[in-house]
C-alpha cells in the first residue's frame, strides 16, 4: 500500500492507496505514529483510494482515534469508497468516527 | 447388471435423450453429472421406467425390461429410487415408511419387516426416530428415511436424483456418508448429482451428459483432473471447488488471495463477491491464528461456486482443540466476527471428527 502524509497548519492528510489488510496494517500504523506524536491536531484519513480494508487495519484507526482524542486532537475520515464504506458501516465505526465526503468538507468542519 | 443401448427419449418435439449407450457392473457406483437441463434426470427415470423410452433397448441381468413379456413390476423392484424431494408418506411413521413396502409388495410378515426396518433405521443413524412422522424431521433426516426405506425393498441397484439439492447446505454431509457407506458395502448405485467433490471421492466412473449422450464418460481422475472433451473441461472449470491447506502461522496471505481472485474470475463473479470473500478468509484466518491454542496449526480452506445456486459457499476446518470463536469472550474484540457475521449468511459450527468446521455463503448484496 502507498501513505502519503500531507502536513497543513491546523490538520495532516494521510492519504493510504491500495489495500489496508493483515500484512500492511503494522507499516500503515507505524507511518501514522510519526504524526501523531505531539500531535493536538486533526488527522484527515483520506480513503478515496483504498480498495480494502480488514479488521487489521480497522484496529489501527481505532487505537490512532484513540490516542488522539486523550491529547484533545481528533481522527476523521473521507472519500470512502464502496467495499470501504460498507465494511466501515457493518462494524460499526461510522457511528463513532466522523465520515466526510472529501478532503475539504473535513478540514473545514469544527 | 444394466445395460443400455441406443436410448432415446422425446417430449413432444423435444429430444431430451439421443442416443445413449451404457453399461452399469453389480458394484458400482456411478456418477452422473451435467448442465441443466441435459436429461439426467429423464435417463434415471427411463430407467426404472418411470419414464417410457422412445427407443434402444434396457437390459437388467440380461433381460430387455422394454419387451413385452417382461415382468415389469418385479424388474422395477431391483431398483430403488431416491429424489430430491424425500417422498415419504407424511401420516406414516418412520418405521411404518419403511415397512409398507415389504408387507405390501414383498409379502413380507409385519415383524420381519419390523425387525429389518429397525436395523436400517440404526444404520442410517436414526433408530430413535422410528415413531416420528416426516415433518417433525429435518430434511437430511427425511432424506436418510428415505434411504432406508429404499433399502427395505432390498433392491439390486438404487438411482439417486440429486439426493442433497433441496437440503440445507450443513445436512448434506450427514446425507452423503450414508451414501458413501452403501459405496463401501457393496451396492450398486447410480447418482446424479451436483456435488463434485463426492462424484470424485465415491464413483468408480462418472458420466458426464450432454448433447443427449452420454458424451464423456471415464474414471473421477479422467473427468475431473483430465477431461478429453471440450464441452466436460468447459464444465468442470465451472464447478470446480478451491481448496487451500494451510499448515503455517506464517501462511502467505497474498498467496491465497491470488488463488481467489483467480477462482472468482475464473466463475465470472461480481468484485463485490469477490472482495467479501477475500475479506471472510482474512478475518478468519486472523481469528485462528490468534485463537490458536495448540501447536499444530492446520487449515484447510475450501471454496465452491454453485451454479446453479448462483452462491460462493466457504468452508474453513482447523485441526485441534474445540474453538468456537463465535462464543462470547472467546477473543479481545469482536471485530472479525461482525464482519464475518455480515458478510456471510447461514454461517454454521460443526465440531466433526476433531476438527472445528465453519460452513457459510458468502452474502451477495
Ligand atoms: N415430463 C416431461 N414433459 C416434457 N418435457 C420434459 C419432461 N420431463 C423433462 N422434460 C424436459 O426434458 C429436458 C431434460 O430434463 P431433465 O429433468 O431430465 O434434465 P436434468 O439433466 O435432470 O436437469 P437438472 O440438472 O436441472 O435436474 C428439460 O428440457 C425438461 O424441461
Ligand atoms: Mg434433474
Amino acid at each position: 500500500m502507498e501513505i502519503t502524509v500531507q502536513k497543513e497548519s491546523h490538520y495532516v492528510v494521510v492519504k493510504a492507496a491500495g489495500r489496508l489488510d493483515t500484512n500492511t496494517a503494522p507499516g500503515f500504523e507505524r507511518e501514522c505514529a510519526a504524526c501523531l506524536t505531539g500531535s493536538k491536531g486533526k488527522i484527515i484519513l483520506d480513503f478515496s483510494k483504498l480498495e480494502y480494508i480488514s479488521s487489521a487495519g480497522l484496529r489501527c484507526i481505532l487505537s490512532m482515534a484513540k490516542k488522539l482524542r486523550a491529547n484533545g486532537g481528533d481522527l476523521v475520515l473521507c472519500s470512502l469508497s464502496g467495499f470501504v464504506e460498507e465494511v466501515i458501516r457493518i462494524s460499526g465505526f461510522d457511528i463513532f468516527l466522523p465520515i466526510f465526503a472529501d478532503v475539504a468538507s473535513a478540514a473545514h468542519e469544527n | 447388471m444394466i445395460k443400455v443401448e441406443h436410448l432415446s427419449k422425446q417430449f413432444g418435439e423435444l429430444t431430451v435423450l439421443r442416443e445413449v449407450n451404457a453399461e452399469i457392473k453389480k458394484g458400482e457406483v456411478i456418477s452422473i453429472i451435467g448442465p441443466s437441463g441435459t436429461g439426467k434426470s429423464t435417463f434415471l427415470r427411463c430407467l426404472n421406467l418411470l419414464e417410457m423410452p422412445s427407443g434402444g433397448r434396457i437390459f437388467i441381468d440380461g433381460t430387455d425390461i422394454l419387451d413385452k413379456s417382461a415382468d415389469v413390476p418385479k424388474l422395477r423392484q431391483k431398483m430403488g429410487m431416491v429424489f430430491q424431494s424425500f417422498n415419504l408418506f407424511a401420516h406414516l411413521t418412520a418405521l411404518e415408511n419403511l415397512t409398507i413396502g415389504p408387507v405390501k409388495l414383498l409379502g413380507r410378515s409385519k415383524e420381519q419387516a419390523g425387525k429389518k426396518a429397525m436395523e436400517l433405521l440404526k444404520m442410517v443413524g436414526l433408530a430413535e426416530k422410528a415413531g416420528s412422522f416426516p415433518d417433525e424431521l429435518s430434511g437430511g433426516q427425511k432424506q436418510r428415511v428415505a434411504i432406508a426405506r429404499c433399502l427395505a425393498m432390498e433392491p439390486e441397484i438404487i438411482l439417486f436424483d440429486e439426493p442433497t439439492s433441496a437440503l440445507d447446505p450443513t445436512m448434506v454431509s450427514e446425507v452423503l456418508a450414508v451414501i458413501r457407506r452403501l459405496a463401501k458395502e457393496g451396492m450398486t448405485m447410480a447418482v446424479v448429482t451436483h456435488e463434485m467433490d463426492f462424484a470424485r471421492d465415491v464413483s468408480n466412473r462418472v458420466f458426464y451428459m450432454d448433447e443427449g449422450i452420454i458424451y464423456e464418460e471415464g474414471p473421477p481422475q479422467q473427468i475431473f483432473e483430465n477431461p478429453q472433451k471440450e464441452k466436460t473441461r468447459v464444465f468442470i472449470n465451472r464447478v470446480r471447488s478451491l481448496t487451500y491447506h494451510i499448515r503455517n502461522q506464517n501462511y502467505d496471505l497474498y498467496a491465497i488471495n491470488g488463488e481467489i481472485e483467480h477462482f472468482c474470475e475464473k466463475h465470472v463473479l461480481p468484485k463485490t463477491t469477490r472482495n467479501k470473500a477475500l475479506l471472510l478468509v482474512e478475518e478468519l484466518l486472523a481469528i485462528f491464528s490468534a485463537g490458536q491454542v495448540t501447536r499444530q496449526f492446520e487449515i484447510d480452506l475450501t471454496l465452491s461456486y454453485s451454479e446453479k445456486r448462483d452462491s460462493l459457499e466457504l468452508v474453513a476446518e482447523s485441526a485441534g482443540d474445540y474453538f468456537n470463536p463465535f462464543e462470547e469472550n472467546t477473543l479481545p474484540d469482536q471485530l472479525g466476527t461482525t464482519i464475518i457475521k455480515n458478510l456471510s449468511e447461514n454461517m454454521e459450527y460443526q465440531r466433526v471428527s476433531d476438527r472445528n468446521r465453519f460452513s457459510m455463503t458468502v452474502k451477495k448484496q
